[in-house]
């Protein structure tokens, strides 16, 4: 019988891999070199979401947007304000008259001029009147927090905000001043729709070329520039979604500069490596415990939603837990000892605006129970803790799934609070379904969880953070759903006032909350960064205690210098260099391809392609040839 | 890789005579005189025996609020596996991960094979439309991609059996694991058992009931069961080792649940407090090797178990 | 090979697909986290939520209107857009990481299936030699090690310690390579996450195989052949591999589905830019409609697969014809 030959899959596989490996071979031996121009390749972990500014809700989105837009004022290196889109600036009781950089252009040769920013600052007023946002709604409210209420344009090179707030907030609003010679025709609906498509026309020092959804974000020198320029000709942002992992081994084999968010642990050993310098950026924000206190003082409740138990709208009971929690050990075991013990609402980083509470809490697990007792919350025959209506005590903690350390943290703060006789069921949730998890009636929303281990990041001015615990906040961004009309009298007193009254207003609000503890204020964690001493160098931590990149203000890509072309600055560098695997030569190292290690990859790639063809080829000729023998059957 | 079933699964009737149970010494001399069966026999006895009674071999699951080492420490005498980024001791890590792995594993063996063995016996036997439809059903199942499903079916799931239930120590997190490797796994199983019924209905014992006049039910239970067991068997041994190796992928992904620490989630852990840059490999390779052993001592035994009871190709040697 | 054959087999792939659209459907509408939110808006007013339900279609009745809607809009190309990459077409997000990860497991799946077949058949044929016992034992150990096990140590000794190989990623970002450049530059990223799946699947195939070999071996028609005094490694060649092939056209087309979706530790650990990686982005953020798209994108693919598999079969095996 004759059986029928499959030689023909085999051989056309066969003729496949010949084909590839012929190519391989071919190619030159020495890798690229200077085409692409000297290129800073930074790595986050984070993955950038949208190109549109008002639409991105993360950190490497606001990167991206300042590095191709200029804000009206900018943040110089102590987190001041600095010219940007506008050089300088007058106040009057009513109003800030900006005046707008001379001879400025876009980066595709238009003229920049104050129309711009009418109509970017126009766009969120209008917003703002239709009780709207645009995009995400992340930018706009700026203009609200620093009380603009008009705009006006009464030349080019002037623009006028009206406010009667007396702070410094104008001078931090977020809003990249847009081309308004190409989005002009856009009201506030369609630019929030709008795709903004790469290559990107801008004012800043590097505008956005490429995006790469997932891998990265390409930015070129913008000649236009108004400012310094950097050494790099080209900007590379690439993303590692959560993969510190992989992140760290390309910082190591050099395919980046600077890498964002690093944790503890690759931190240290980085430390001890002379090629890298570390910086502990202390961070405006914290990660907190945040109780569902919905319905304090209204005795509202909801339906198959909100707290579980109505201890949790209890200051004594919020209190008694808080000393089951060591802040310390936190931030030593789960931080690796990068960051401060929570406190109260205002940072540490902001300075003078911080106080430490009055009455501050320990970790004592046996006070703890013994506050609890003597609150009303008691053990019953099983060791459960059980609450005022008789109910055992069982909490449920609900964190994203962003970051290690929430979960690690809720696992303590488990283990902790089981000591306490009372139950914590931990579970994750993505970033989107937790903030819809959190929202109550008022917005459409359950608010069924007990206590929300999250993080806020906040502004150079308190009220980025305090604003939180407000009354109208709840429904939108109060994730404790706290309501008390004393702090709401204190806030909008104490952003009325400056210097020393203020001061003192915002010390009682601290200490207030700290005494209600809605939140349980677990601690404010630092950002780990790392970047290469051997090619650029001039780098400048913005402001002093924070980091270079990922900050306010984009000023220290603009302050880059090349390093190789300045021993004194880096000694290490030209040993460095060379074991890194790193082209010596000044001009155009590219990426992850030096020179000196470029033989060897591609010779070895030869080698196993024709090791390949040499297997497959054997095989197949083998094969015809027992089967050209004859067939018999 | 859940093609893994060891047996060229064609649905061929192959019309020879099955292998009917073997008595029972000659059964265990001729799985232990294989190195296969014997490796697999003895591997599995010692990751049973860790998974039973993890406690008695290292204590009980280190909690993060008593442990005492230094975080990413390499192997010491105190700590033969070395420490983890909490300062966890990795071999109590490994040893109590066991327990929680091959959990989820037996229970998503068990559905598998409940479900599976069902389908394929009463598909084979009963034939007709019932069989092709249940033949359509199993295909359709065998075409989608089981992780991607896992990964879907994940949040309906959790939202079905709530975020706080539990069963045998284990959260809802992974019975979500083992339930969609339960619906992801049983098509190649039934496939596998209808085959075998299927050449088990030419035989002569069957007729002869069927003669008598027993219905379809009481024959599938007392004749058809009984044969097909020794394929159910090795089938179960297989898919236990598909099902520790899914449940690994998941848990690596993410998919898996923080406070348990199964294999796949310790190593999602040791990739996430970057163990491979940072060079720790002993946070690594305990749980790795684990999975390879544990998965490799199944396959083994599966195929030996399959070889033993269905000596099909054997007598041929 | 009729075309009866070809047009049955056609309408169960075809049957196929529609089941599995229809379960995207169902699995969609299940999902827990309203479609509605898909703009994620702080400031979401009751409006803006009622306004969204009729933009979704989400106020007609689930069947038919929603039903039809989505059926239209799926075979129109359009599935939505994703939560994660605000705003941009789902459809847009999944072709641009698809090219990658065929690239990454059509190169496997070939490397694998030619060593894999070979070294099976050769373990399967002579059963006990050296290559059958160590072929053997390897391909066990790594069927039994997921692709990340495979990976991360070959990322420690060949990236970052030998530095011969770039540690992650596909390409070098930078504008301005030549072709030449760019090709080896892929070249060079893909050895290592290359290497990792083939070694997988080898194991896999080679075991697969070397059963069906054994299982040949043992049927008359090789007897037979041997009887005649043919040569051993002909018979090999001519008669078993041929038919212990046929199966394994079956199960190499099914595993095609497993393979995409099992090399999405792969493509983790290598941060490779294909539909492995898009899809744990998208569980992270529990962006569905990512997940669906990608769900439809794989199960069809395999059904595709499985067709053109039965076609094959139905051409190499007289038995199956009409």
């Amino acid at each position: 019988m004759r059986l029928p030959q499959p030689h023909i899959r085999m051989r056309s596989i066969g003729a496949l891999l010949l084909a590839f490996s012929v190519l391989l071979p071919a190619v030159p031996a020495s890798a690229a070199e200077g085409d692409g121009g000297v290129v800073l390749t930074v790595g986050t972990t984070q993955d950038l979401d949208a190109s549109n500014p008002f639409n991105t809700e993360l950190v490497v989105g606001y990167e991206v947007f300042q590095l191709t837009y200029n804000l009206l004022t900018e943040f110089d290196k102590d987190a001041h304000a600095a010219p940007g889109f506008s050089d300088t600036w007058e106040r009057a009781d009513d109003r800030v008259t900006f005046h707008i950089r001379d001879g400025m252009k876009w980066s595709d040769g238009e003229a920049a001029t104050s129309k711009d920013v009418c109509y970017t600052w126009g766009l969120a007023l209008a917003a703002i009147a239709d009780e709207a946002s645009i995009g995400s709604g992340y930018l706009d409210p700026g203009l609200s927090d620093a009380g603009v209420t008009k705009i006006e344009c009464p030349d080019d090179s002037t623009f006028v905000a009206y406010t009667t707030d007396q702070s410094d907030r104008i001078f931090q609003i977020y809003m990249p001043i847009l081309p308004e010679h190409i989005y002009g025709e856009m009201d506030y609906k369609k630019i929030s729709e709008e795709k903004f498509d790469a290559p990107l026309v801008g004012t800043g020092p590097y505008t956005l070329a490429e995006w790469q959804t997932g891998q990265f974000a390409r930015f070129v020198r913008n000649e236009n520039f108004w400012g310094n320029q950097g050494f790099a000709d080209e900007v590379v942002l690439r993303f590692f979604a959560d993969n510190t992992d992989v992140m760290v081994q390309a910082l190591k084999s050099g395919e980046l500069d600077y890498a964002h968010n690093v944790n503890a642990d690759q931190f240290k050993q980085l430390a001890t490596d002379p090629t890298f310098t570390t910086v502990e950026g202390k961070a405006n924000g914290w990660s907190q415990l945040a109780f569902n206190t919905y319905g304090t003082g209204t005795g509202k409740t909801i339906e198959d939603g909100g707290p579980s138990t109505k201890a949790l709208l209890d200051p004594a009971f919020r209190d008694a837990l808080g000393y089951a929690v060591d802040h310390d050990a936190l931030v030593e075991r789960v931080l690796g000892g990068f960051g401060d013990p929570g406190t109260t609402i205002v940072p540490p980083v902001l300075g003078d605006w911080h106080v430490e509470p009055d009455k501050p809490r320990t970790f004592d697990i046996e006070l703890a129970k013994q506050k609890l007792d003597a609150a009303g919350y008691v053990l019953d025959g099983d060791g459960k803790r059980l609450d005022k209506e008789g109910k055992t005590i069982s909490l449920a903690l609900a964190h994203p799934n962003t970051n290690d350390t929430y979960a690690k943290s809720a696992q303590f703060v488990k283990e902790w609070y089981a000591e306490l006789g009372i139950d914590v069921s931990v579970q994750s949730y993505d970033s989107d379904t937790l903030t819809d998890m959190i929202l109550p009636p008022e917005a459409d929303g359950k608010a069924k969880y007990d206590i929300e281990l999250w993080g806020w990041s906040g502004s150079p001015d308190p009220n980025g953070l305090t604003i939180v615990f407000k009354c109208d906040q709840i429904g939108n961004l109060s994730d404790s759903q706290y309501c008390n009309p004393k702090y709401d009298e204190l806030y909008d007193k104490q952003s009325a006032e400056s210097g020393d009254a203020r001061h003192a207003t915002l010390a009682e609000m601290q200490n207030l909350i700290y005494d209600e503890a809605p939140y349980d204020i677990l601690y404010y964690d630092s950002n780990l960064d790392v970047y290469r001493n051997d090619r650029f160098a001039g780098w400048q931590n913005m402001p002093a205690n924070g980091t270079p990149f990922f900050t306010y203000g984009i000023l220290d890509y603009t302050l880059l210098r090349d390093a190789t072309a300045e021993p004194s600055d880096s000694p290490a560098a030209a040993t460095q260099s060379a074991s890194a695997g790193q082209s010596a030569a000044p001009a155009a190292p590219d990426p992850g391809s030096a020179s000196s290690s470029g033989q060897t990859p591609t010779l070895l790639l030869a080698v196993l392609a024709v090791a390949v063809v040499v297997v497959v080829g054997g095989f197949l000729w083998n094969r015809r040839r027992t089967s050209t023998a004859g067939e018999d059957e | 890789m859940s093609v893994g079933t060891g047996v060229a699964g064609t649905d061929r009737a192959t019309g020879r005579a099955p292998g009917s149970l073997v008595r029972a010494g000659g059964f265990s001399r001729r799985l232990l005189g294989r190195t296969d069966g014997l490796v697999g026999i003895v591997i599995l006895l010692v990751f049973g025996l860790l998974a039973l009674a993890p406690t008695l071999f290292v204590g009980p699951l280190e909690n993060l609020t008593t442990t005492s080492g230094i975080p990413l420490q390499a192997p010491t005498a105190a700590h033969p596996f070395g420490t983890d980024e909490l300062g966890r001791d990795m071999l109590n890590l490994t040893v109590h991960g066991a327990r929680i792995s091959m959990t989820i594993g037996l229970m998503a063996t068990v559905i598998t094979i409940l479900i599976g063995s069902l389908v394929g016996i009463v598909a084979g036997f009963v034939g007709g439309a019932a069989d092709t439809l249940l033949m359509r059903l199993s295909d359709f199942f065998l075409v989608l991609p089981t992780i991607v499903l896992a990964l879907i079916l994940a949040p309906i799931i959790l939202d079905v059996i709530g975020s706080r239930a539990q069963l045998l120590g284990i959260r809802s997190t992974l019975l979500v694991i083992v339930i969609v490797i339960g619906l992801t796994s049983w098509a190649t199983t039934a496939r596998v058992i209808r085959s075998q019924v299927l050449s088990l209905k030419e035989r002569m014992f069957v007729d002869r009931a069927r003669v008598i006049g027993s219905g379809g039910g009481w024959i599938m239970r007392r004749h058809i069961l009984p044969n097909v067991m020794n394929l159910i068997v090795a089938q179960a041994v297989l898919t236990f080792a598909t099902a520790v190796f899914t449940e690994t992928t998941l848990a690596f992904i993410g998919l898996g649940d923080p406070s348990a620490p199964s294999w796949g989630q310790t190593l999602n852990s040791a990739q996430a407090a970057g163990a491979p840059g940072l060079g720790a490999w002993w946070y690594i390779v305990p749980p790795a090797a684990a999975v390879v052993l544990v998965v490799m001592a199944f396959t083994l035994l599966g195929n030996a178990l399959d070889d033993v009871l269905n000596p099909k190709a054997l007598s041929r040697r | 090979m009729s075309g009866r054959y070809i047009a049955r087999k056609l309408v169960q792939a075809l049957v196929t697909i529609v089941a599995i659209v229809l379960l995207n459907f169902v699995l969609f509408r299940m999902m827990p986290g309203s479609p509605e939110r898909a703009s994620k808006n702080p400031h979401l007013t009751p409006e803006i939520v009622a306004a969204n339900r009729v933009k979704w279609g989400l106020d007609k009745p689930l069947i038919p209107d929603q039903l039809i809607n989505y059926v239209e809009s799926t075979a129109a190309g359009d599935l939505g857009y994703s939560i994660k990459y605000r705003g941009q077409p789902v459809v847009e997000v999944v072709v641009d990481a698809a090219g990658p990860t065929v690239l990454l497991i059509g190169l496997g799946e070939a490397v694998a299936i030619v060593v894999g077949l070979w070294l099976g058949a050769r373990s399967g044929w002579r059963r006990g030699g050296t290559i059958d016992r160590v072929g053997n034992a390897l391909s066990l150990v790594f069927y039994s090690m997921p692709y990340f096990v495979i990976g991360m140590p070959l990322i420690i000794v060949f990236a970052a310690g030998l530095g011969w190989f770039p540690t992650s990623g596909m390409t070098t970002p930078g504008g301005n390579k030549t072709p030449v450049e760019a090709i080896v530059d892929l070249g060079r990223h893909l050895v290592l996450p290359l290497t990792a799946v083939a070694l997988g699947l080898i194991g896999a195939y080679s075991i697969l195989m070397r059963s069906s070999i054994v299982e040949t071996r043992s049927e008359d028609y090789i007897t037979t052949a041997r009887a005649k005094g043919l040569p051993d490694a002909r018979i090999l060649r001519s008669h078993a591999f041929p038919n212990a092939l046929l199966p394994m056209v079956t199960l190499i087309a099914i595993n095609l589905g497993y393979v995409v979706a099992g090399a999405i530790t792969a493509e983790i650990v290598f941060n490779w830019p294909g539909l492995g990686t898009l899809t744990v982005q998208a569980l992270d953020a529990r962006d569905y409609p990512l997940l669906q798209a990608i769900f439809l994108l794989i199960a069809v693919s395999v059904v595709i697969a499985n067709f053109g598999a039965d076609l094959v079969y139905g051409y190499l095996d007289p038995r199956v014809r009409a």
